[in-house]
């Protein structure tokens, strides 16, 4: 069988495509597996590429758990309603009346009502309002 | 859309809504500051800005969409536009990026290199691992982190940080390389034998040189 279409050097190359599960990214794809599956030595390589991927991944997910501060809860809570409080909103509120009478020859009176009502509000932070000084 | 939608939502039940739905994070997105600021006083004002801007432009995101991704694209931004413009600090050279497939000489590892490697990663103290992650470049630091400890597709990175798919792939084999070459010279310090390439151990030796 021949496997030498491709050199091991370049299956190695291209381990982070196998261990993201992305091979089908790459043109040489099928040459790269018909290698593998001839090749123990690259075969035993991507195993150890993969316990070590999972080894480190598990390692820093282990070590970097730091909990925020107390107090930094706070300060964003705070920060947050401060920001709200200074937030404006600009209510436009739109109301109309179309009323229509008509009486007819027979003197017959038809009596109409149309109402149209629209409203749009807009926020304006601190920071917007002294955009447009 | 109708009157009604438009009156849906006060500034204060927003407020609600993103207490609710985004401060969770909080513990989450300090850690990941931790690793982009290295200390805790940047990574704090860090994170409230980044809730500050998330809140300010909360009206931007798109409920059901996902809300974790879109606070760390702020939290990425905030940190790339105002605290690393501070430290001035040189980036990558592009062409190091992009010739990453072939510039890297790849070769099999022995048997016994390779149960060394474990075994080194496995007894480390905690306190190296942060410190070789904190030694790596910036731009693979953020990545490594994202997709290792995160657990963010690489898809999810590149809107994340806000660079090409194939950039996120090299940055993230690059930079795993550099931090698994970074522990394994901790690791022959504290006795274990563990392969390491020349050019891996000239540089921390280097380093050493430049600190004393």
């Amino acid at each position: 069988m021949s496997y030498i279409e491709i050199q091991c050097g370049e299956v190695l190359s291209s381990v982070i495509f196998i261990i993201e599960g992305e091979l089908e990214q790459l043109p040489q794809r099928s040459a790269i597996e018909k290698h593998i599956s001839a090749c123990l030595p690259c075969t035993a390589e991507i195993a150890h590429e993969r316990a070590m991927h999972d080894l480190l991944q598990e390692t820093l997910r282990r070590t970097c758990n730091e909990q925020a501060p107390v107090d930094l809860h706070e300060a964003i809570h705070r920060q947050l309603r401060a920001q709200m409080a200074g937030t404006t909103e600009v209510v436009t509120q739109f109301s109309m009346t179309e009323i229509s009478i008509e009486i007819d020859e027979f003197g017959n009176i038809e009596h109409r009502e149309i109402q149209i009502e629209q409203t749009h509000i807009q926020h304006f932070s601190e920071e917007d309002r002294d955009e447009t000084r | 859309m109708t009157s009604k939608d438009l009156v849906l939502e006060s500034s204060a039940d927003r407020t609600i809504r993103f207490e609710r739905d985004a401060l969770v994070f909080t513990d989450q997105l300090y850690a990941a500051a931790l690793r982009y600021t290295k200390n805790p006083e940047d990574a704090r004002d860090l994170v409230q800005d980044t809730y500050l801007k998330a809140f300010t432009s909360f009206h931007q995101f798109e409920e059901g969409t996902n809300l974790r991704a879109w606070l760390y694209r702020v939290l990425t931004t905030t940190f790339i536009n105002t605290y690393r413009k501070d430290q001035r600090r040189p980036q990558i050279a592009q062409a190091e990026l992009e010739d990453w497939q072939v510039a890297e000489a790849q070769s099999h590892t022995s048997d016994l290199g390779k149960s060394a490697e474990v075994e080194a990663l496995e007894n480390l103290p905690d306190s190296d691992i942060k410190k070789a992650l904190q030694e790596i470049p910036e731009e693979f630091r953020m990545v490594v982190y994202l997709a290792d400890v995160e657990g963010f597709s690489y898809k999810e990175i590149a809107e994340i940080v806000e660079i090409p798919a194939g950039t996120v792939m090299s940055r993230l084999s690059r930079g795993r390389k550099q931090l698994r070459e970074k522990l394994a010279v901790y690791a022959k310090e504290l006795g274990y034998s563990v392969e390491t390439s020349k050019k891996a151990v000239a540089k921390a030796a280097l380093e050493k040189g430049d600190q004393s």
